[in-house]
């Protein structure tokens, strides 16, 4: 029996309840998109076109944010894999730190507390490509390990190392700070 | 530090909810692509059957050929033709190849009274 908003192609989902969602995915969708906010959107409408014809089914084995979290993450690789293998640049790409299109620290960036978060969100962006995206999972999405190492594609064991490894680097980086 | 304060940072450092577009806007978008690649591909199917049907009705409306084209013995012996590699041995061809038989050289040793 569906929900009176459930999607045709996915019985399991609701429009609500990817509202509910859509501010979280969103951030999400922006951070796969190096920070480019019509790419962000662009990636979210891929996502939900996904989820409208059924290609990316839901079928209640995690929750829905963790599958959505995992649809757009997935989008997101094929996409910039895509886009790296026609510039002939994937070592480049991998190599290069990628400077965010916008700032995404809270503005106010003259005050004490601005700086600080402009430089620790820094810090963040610095980490090994796993290490952040667990950080980012964990600590800005609310995820447990468990559904953040699914949406990374990774065993909860390895998202474990990446997720200490991530906070030791943290913390010293952090503790420099002060 | 620990876990908490540390979460705290990293949360309060990245601001990035605040710049989420209108999910309606985004989902009437998603739903408009969706409805469009549905509408090509049911476009591309309908012309399919139709290219499908066309075919059928042409194959039943052309009435098979039913006569029998026989061949003709005649014309089919005429149009080809083999000769024999040895043919070249046979007398009408003036080689004289085991046309006379050679004479063979008679006995001289007689045995139980006859020549061999």
């Amino acid at each position: 029996m569906r929900d009176g908003d459930a999607l045709e192609n996915n019985p399991e989902v609701t429009r609500s309840a990817l509202e509910a969602i859509h501010g979280q995915v969103f951030g999400w969708a922006l951070s796969r998109c190096y920070y480019d906010q019509a790419a962000a959107e662009d990636l979210m409408q891929q996502a939900y076109v996904e989820l409208l014809n059924g290609n990316a089914r839901f079928d209640n084995k995690s929750s829905l944010k963790t599958f959505v979290f995992s649809v757009v993450q997935n989008l997101a690789r094929s996409r910039y894999r895509r886009l790296a293998s026609r510039l002939r640049l994937v070592k480049t790409y991998e190599a290069t730190s990628f400077e965010p299109a916008v700032d995404m620290t809270d503005p106010g960036l003259d005050s004490e507390q601005g700086k600080r978060n402009s430089e620790i969100w820094q810090h963040v962006q610095q980490l090994p490509p796993r290490q952040r995206d667990i950080v980012e999972l964990v600590f800005c999405r609310e995820m447990t390990i468990e559904a953040a190492s699914a949406v990374m594609g990774v065993t909860t064991g390895t998202g474990r190392v990446h997720y200490d490894r991530a906070k030791k680097a943290l913390r010293s980086k952090i503790g420099e700070l002060q | 530090m620990n876990d908490q304060d540390l979460a705290r940072a990293v949360r309060d450092s990245a601001a990035t909810e605040a710049t989420a577009p209108a999910f309606d806007k985004v989902w009437a978008n998603a739903e408009l692509s969706y409805f469009q690649s549905r509408r090509r591909y049911a476009w591309l199917a309908s012309a399919a059957a139709t290219v499908a049907a066309i075919v059928i009705v042409l194959n039943i409306a052309t009435p098979p050929d039913d006569t029998i084209n026989f061949i003709e013995m005649a014309e089919l012996m005429d149009s080809t033709s083999w000769t024999a590699p040895s043919d070249v041995l046979l007398p009408e061809h003036q080689i004289d190849l085991y046309q006379d038989l050679p004479t063979l050289i008679e006995s001289t040793k007689p045995v139980e009274g006859a020549l061999l």
